[in-house]
Formats: C-alpha cells, structure tokens, sequence
C-alpha cells in the first residue's frame, strides 16, 4: 500500500494531522501497511470478498428486483481510536443513555420535564412514536432502552458530536463483529503488539442485558428474538446474533398470547417466554393495540406485557426520544436529570416548528441538511448544497405542509479516513455508530461500526446508499 | 436441495441418452423429453415459455431457466434461502456449502462449466448435493431439526425414484425395440445410483419386474421407496413420540398405510396393475403425505384465514407479508 501518494482531507483527517505527520497511534499500522506488496495485498483483498460472500454477510436492498442481496463493502485499513479519546466517547455516551431512559421514564409517568418547561408538549406529544397509551406503564427496572446505536461524527477540529441517536432497533453491530472476525483472519499481522480491545463479548453482554430484565427476577428466563422474517434488510444480523447467544429466533407467528403469558409454540407443546429481543416496530407488535392488519406479531403480546408477564427489549415508546425534534433538546435534558454538562456535543439543530427556525430553515435551504423527523437509513433527506432545484422545491413544500416533521442541520464536513479506492488510498468521509447496552450496569462495545461513504465527497455512510464499513479499533491503553 | 440433484441426475442421464438415442436412429428429440417433462409435471409450464421448443429448450427449461420456479437453479436459490432462514439451526459448514454452490451456478464459471461440459455441470451438482448430506449427517444435532431435514430430503427422494420409474414407463408402449430398451432402464438405474445394487442382486441381465422390485420394494437399497418410506415412519414417529405401530396424526396415518400396502406387495402386482397405474396412485398418496406433514407441522390452522378472505391466492398473502417485514426499520 502507498501512503506517500495518500492526500490528507482539507479539514479533519484521522491518520494525518495539521503538519502533514501520521499520527503517533496510526504509525506502526501505517509502517506495516506501507509494506504490503501489490500482490500479496490484492489476493488478501479477495480472500476477505470471498469470505464475506462464503458466510453470506450480506444485506438486501429494497425497489431492486436484479441482485436484491449484497456484500456490505468492507475496507481493510481499520479505523484506530486512542485509549483517552475512547475514554471521552464513552462516559459520553453513558450520560447520553442514562438521561434518555430517565426522560422516558418521565415523560411515561410525571412529566415533570414538560411541567417544568425545559420541553414543550408539542415536541413530546407530537412525536410520531410517542404513545400514550403507556403512560403510567411500569416497564421492568424502569429501562426502556436496552440496547442503543448513536451515530457520531468528527467536525473540522476533531470534536466528537452526536448527530442522532437510535434507540429503537439499531442495527449493524453483525458487522463489527464479522469485520473483526474478518481482519484477524486475513491481516493477522496488522494486529500485532497494538493493544485492540476485544469485541467478541458483545451477545454474552447483550444476552445479560436481556437476562436482567427478567419478570420476577427469573433466574433462568426463556429469551428470544422476535425478526419480521427473512424478507428483512437485517435478516442476517437477526439471525448471527440469535445463534451467537444460542436463544431461539421466532416469527410473530410462532408465538402465542394466552391468559396474559406469551408461549413459543414448539412441537412438543407451548413453552413459556420471558424476554422478547424484538426487532420490529411497535406498530407492528401486536394487532389487537397497534396496526390491525400486521401479520408480524403476536395478539395479546402488549397485554402480557403490561402485566409484567413478558419483557421486551427495548420497551415500546422509545421512539419519542430518537426523534430528530427530541434529539434537539437532549442537551437540556443532560442538565435537567443529571445536574451535568453534556460531555459529547452534538450538531445545532433548526427546528421547522419553531416559527423562527422554519423562516432560517426555508431561507437557507441549499446550505443545510433538511431531515424528516423519524426516517432512518438515509431516507427522506435533503443535502442542501448538492441538491436539485426540482429537490429543493420538493422539501420546501414539505416543511410548508408539515414543520414537525422536519429538521435542519448545517452541513458538517465529516472526518475522512484513508480508504482503499482501485488500489489507491483516498480520503473518505467516515462516522462512527457504538452500541450502548443499559442492564445491570451500562456498557459500551469498545469501538463500534465505521462506516465509510464511499463515493467521493459523498455524506451518505448508509449501506442502502453505496456505504461501506472498517473494523475499529480501540487501543487498550 | 435433494430436488437439485434429482433434478440434475435427470437431465444428465436424459441427455446422455439422447447421445444414444440418437446414434440408434431413435426419436426425435422432443418426443423424447415430452415424457420426462411430464414425469416431472412440468410440461404444461415448459410448453407456456416455450410455444415452439429448439433443440435444447428442454434441457435449458430444466436446468438455469429462472422463470421455472422448479429448475435446478431455481431450487438451488430456494435451498439457500430456505438455510438463510434458519441459519441459527444448522452447521456454518452446511450452509458455506450451499452458499458455495449457490454462487457457483450463478457465476460465470457456472455458466461457462455448463456450456462446454454439461455432464460435469450435473456431476458437479450431484457431489455437492451429497457432500451436503454428509455434511449434514457429521455436523448437525439429532434434534427436531434435523428429523425435519430428513423428511424433506425423504419424500423427495421417495417421489422422484418413483417419477424416474415412470418415464420409461411412459416410452415403453412406443418402444418395442428391446436393445434400446435395456440401454433405457439402465439408465435409470444409473439416475437412481443404482447400477451396481442391481448387478449384486440380480446379475447383469435387466429386466422391468426386477427393476421395480428394487426400485420401489427393496428393504435394503437407500433409494427404493419402500426404505424411505420406512425411514419417513420412523421419523415421524419419533418427533411426535408415539409408540411404531401406531399413529397420532394424520401424516403418520398415511405413511404408515403406504408403507403396509408396500410391504404386503410386490412386482406382480405392479405389473399386473400397469407399472404408469401403479405410480401415479403411489405419487398421488406420497402428495398427500407430504401435505398432511405440512398441516401437522408447519401450517397452523386458523392463522392463514385471519387477515385474508377465504380463497385468496397464497401469492398475494406472502406479497403482503413480505412487504410489512421490508416495512420495519432497522435503524
């Protein structure tokens, strides 16, 4: 590999710092990358491709009837964070979780916060995922979040900022441990003398996190995880984490709601289940409260789960406090439960329900990042500066007929890192997604997804929009 | 999977045939695959794509063709995402093989193999559709899994030994010429591996009634459908734990008076029957067979009814229900 023709990002750029030098934690992996001959490099390449396609780490892409499956791509020089800066991330993202499950545990019972006017109604009961019917419902351990992927990215100085936070159902941590898995496979020299904190005990933390939240303390709970099916993007990651934690992975339709209690059918007769890992959406989980027309889950499952009989993870409702509107306010929030500082920053954010927001918002469209409120992926989305005036006119009346739905944000110029672009390194823009994991005691993956927006210049790091992923890695000390 | 290879042992020993069909002066090619077209039940579906069928439409039809949801590829595609799905369940050294030949017949390689040596295209097939069984057989846990992975794999094999048998059965009134016909059953002995059991048992003179006595009654060779059957009782009997004998469902019901009507009868009443006769009550019985394991287990009455109007096509619901798991967002 050669890093001499490697020209660093004008701005912010992770292997090179502002006087041209590789930074003091990416040297010796740049020393033995630099010695990678050609070949020997291309054929690890393909091995790594090969790999991917043998274990079938792939994702499926929606609208496209030719080759709906596809490789995640993966890029082989690993994203690398020093121990102090890791340390910085993670207390972080752990103030970031605590004051998340307090605001739901508040907004589900006292709401004192809206009583106290750090939050206005309108942003919490305006939330497409708030649901009121669960106000006054105890959930297990007064958690609601269990398992959390908040998204950061680099600014031009370096600074770590939370651009959102996913507290539903986020995905993507299939890939970090594969990529790992990966990398230690083909590059086992890299690794070498580094100190990479480990990842692999990741489904043990999360098979923990989902134990706690037992109904009445149950030593030895029935755990499973609830997938939409096959036809699902995340199909693979469903499936990868069900078998790494060896619990059963059902279909809606392979459970059972009787009397308050959800039974797994088996061909032996019904068999309890405790803890429901789901991975749908709560419209969808049971017909008889939310969508009628779901075929995904189970009648009766939110009875039972009101009566404390079946925990599910991550509880319903979360959905008010990823919302791109709540997510402006989380700030606040930091200070109103915590007494604190928040210690991660995060993007400023117009909200086009403000009336003086929206006036900013419409009169500044082409130099913002418009969003709608509760998409993900990538989807619904307007970059201001390389947008279409068809685009821009599209979005203007959208915010026009719906400002809470949408959000703006500056466009923030990422990080890049050295990506392997036809041989040659390039910069790439890049951001990073931890998994935060709130049972007995809150742990963060060391690390997380680095996802790469592959095309030059681009700020989209989606998968469903031509995104790849590096291994990261965090130094132990 | 075992569909695949029964699949590919058809059309290799159909096209090898056609080579000796044809230096005998026999028939015409499409006269010759009408009947294994329609052994397989295909032939309405063929005749649909193909209104006027070419030299080789069959064998394309049979093999890669993606619009014949029972081609070799076909079935190949819908064993990798049957294994995807449950994936938790089986060995990662099964699926890697299934995975691996599913991106064999999809690649250029795949398609290069097939053109310039379609023989070693099957063979190909065949060897990774038994290495699977092997792999399986040496990976997987005894449990409820793999005894459902047994009958699959058993009732395919039960059917489609049947339905090799009644191709020649089918050519057999046009065919009187009695070189060719020993050179016809033959070779489906060799689609069913069975070449060598025969010379054992019986020398090396074929005649039909001992074709069929080993093909469907022998206890001892692993392909006659009799041994299936047998083998499909006991799995049955031990997913649901009833005492051999007895019966606690339907499915077990059916098999268990197939397998009595087979162990109580032999050639002659094969023949005297008429061996076309015979098979197509026997493929009628091994459908429902198959359909009554299909309720008992897999199909949970009540559930199919409770969003859709009765008689609505079971495309539309698995539409539907495809498009509600792609609506849920995985963030």
């Amino acid at each position: 590999m050669n890093l001499a023709s490697y020209r660093p990002a004008k701005l912010f750029d992770e292997l090179v710092d502002d006087h041209g030098s590789i930074r003091s934690y990416y040297r010796s992996i740049a020393e033995k990358l630099e010695r990678l001959r050609s070949e020997e490099l291309q054929q690890k390449l393909r091995s790594l491709e090969l790999l991917f396609l043998r274990q079938g780490i792939t994702f499926t892409v929606y609208g496209d009837e030719q080759g709906t499956e596809r490789v995640f791509p993966f890029d082989p020089f690993p994203r690398i964070i020093p121990h102090s800066e890791w340390e910085h991330i993670e207390a972080g993202l752990i103030q970031r979780i605590t004051a998340l499950n307090l605001f739901l545990y508040d907004v589900y019972h006292e709401q004192s916060i809206i009583k106290d006017k750090v939050i206005p109604p309108e942003v919490v009961f305006g939330a497409s995922h708030y649901r009121p019917e669960f106000v006054g419902a105890s959930v297990p351990k007064n958690a609601y979040i269990h398992v959390c992927g908040t998204d950061l990215i680099r600014d031009s100085d370096g600074r770590y900022l939370v651009l959102e936070d996913n507290g539903r159902c986020p995905s993507g941590v299939s890939y970090v441990l594969e990529n790992r898995a990966a990398m230690k496979r083909v590059f086992p020299q890299l690794f070498g003398a580094h100190g990479v904190r480990p990842v692999d005990t990741y489904p043990a933390d999360l098979l923990a996190t989902l134990r706690h939240i037992a109904p009445r303390e149950n030593p030895n709970p029935n755990v499973v995880l609830l997938t939409p099916g096959v036809h699902n993007s995340a199909y693979f990651e469903h499936s990868f984490l069900a078998r790494q934690m060896s619990i059963e992975i059902v279909e809606g339709r392979d459970l059972i709601a009787l009397d308050g209690f959800v039974y797994m059918r088996t061909t032996k007769g019904l068999r309890q289940v405790d803890v429901i890992y789901r991975r749908i959406d709560d419209d969808f989980l049971d017909p008889q409260v939310f969508r009628k027309d779901s075929c995904l889950g189970v009648a009766g499952l939110v009875d039972a789960v009101r009566r404390g009989n079946v925990a599910l993870a991550n509880a319903i409702g979360t959905g008010v406090a990823d919302d791109k509107v709540t997510y402006a306010y989380v700030p606040a929030m930091i200070k109103y439960y915590l007494s604190q500082e928040p210690i991660l920053d995060q993007v400023p954010t117009y909200l086009a329900w403000r009336d003086e927001d929206k006036k900013y918002i419409l009169e500044n469209l082409p130099k913002l990042v418009v969003k709608a409120a509760n998409e993900s992926g990538g989807y619904g989305m307007l970059i201001g500066p390389t947008a279409s005036q068809a685009q821009l006119q599209e979005f203007r009346d959208k915010i026009l007929a719906q400002p809470r739905n949408y959000i703006a944000q500056p466009v923030v110029n990422f990080s890049q890192h050295p990506t392997l672009v036809n041989g040659e390194l390039e910069g790439r823009h890049v951001d990073l997604r931890p998994f935060v994991l709130w049972g007995d005691t809150v742990k963060v993956l060391p690390g997380g997804l680095t996802r790469v927006a592959l095309k030059r210049g681009s700020l989209v790091v989606n998968s469903s929009q031509g995104g790849g992923s590096k291994d990261t890695w965090v130094l132990a000390s | 999977m075992e569909r695949a290879e029964n699949l590919a042992r058809l059309v290799r020993i159909s096209e090898e045939m056609l080579l000796d069909d044809q230096s005998l002066g026999g028939l015409d090619a499409q006269v010759y695959w009408n009947p294994v077209l329609t052994a397989t039940a295909m032939q309405q579906a063929f005749h649909t794509l193909y209104p006027q069928p070419r030299q080789g439409d069959a064998a394309r039809f049979l093999t890669v063709d993606e619009r014949n949801p029972d081609s070799i590829l076909s079935c190949i595609r819908q064993a990798r995402e049957n294994a995807r799905s449950v994936r938790d369940k089986i060995s990662d050294e099964m699926w890697s093989e299934i995975n691996a030949l599913y991106m064999l017949v999809n690649s250029y390689e795949g398609a290069e193999l097939l053109a310039r040596s379609p023989q070693s295209f099957y063979e190909k097939i065949i060897t990774s559709s038994m290495l699977f069984a092997g792999i399986t057989e040496a990976t997987l846990a005894r449990d409820e899994g793999w005894n459902f992975l047994q009958l699959g794999r058993l009732l395919e094999r039960a059917d489609m030994t049947s339905r090799f048998l009644d191709i020649r059965s089918q050519t057999n009134a046009t065919q009187p010429d009695a070189a060719l016909e020993t050179l016809q059953w033959g070779a489906v002995l060799r689609a069913c591996s069975a070449h060598a059991s025969y010379r054992r048992v019986y020398g090396g003179e074929i005649h039909v009634p001992n074709v069929v006595d080993l093909l469907l009654f022998s206890h001892e060779f692993p392909r006659s459908v009799k041994h299936c059957l047998r083998r499909i009782d006991e799995v049955l009997h031990d997913i649901s734990v009833t005492p051999t004998g007895r019966y606690s469902n339907h499915c077990e019901k059916i098999i268990g008076a197939l397998l009595a009507r087979l162990s109580f009868s032999g050639p002659p009443e094969v023949m005297n029957r008429g061996l076309h006769a015979y098979l197509d009550d026997l493929q009628i019985q091994l459908n429902q067979a198959g359909q009554a394991i299909f309720e008992t287990y897999v199909l949970l009455p009540g559930e199919v009814d409770r969003h859709f109007p009765r008689g609505t096509r079971p495309e539309a619901m698995s539409d539907w229900h495809r498009e509600q798991q792609q609506q849920q967002q995985q963030q």
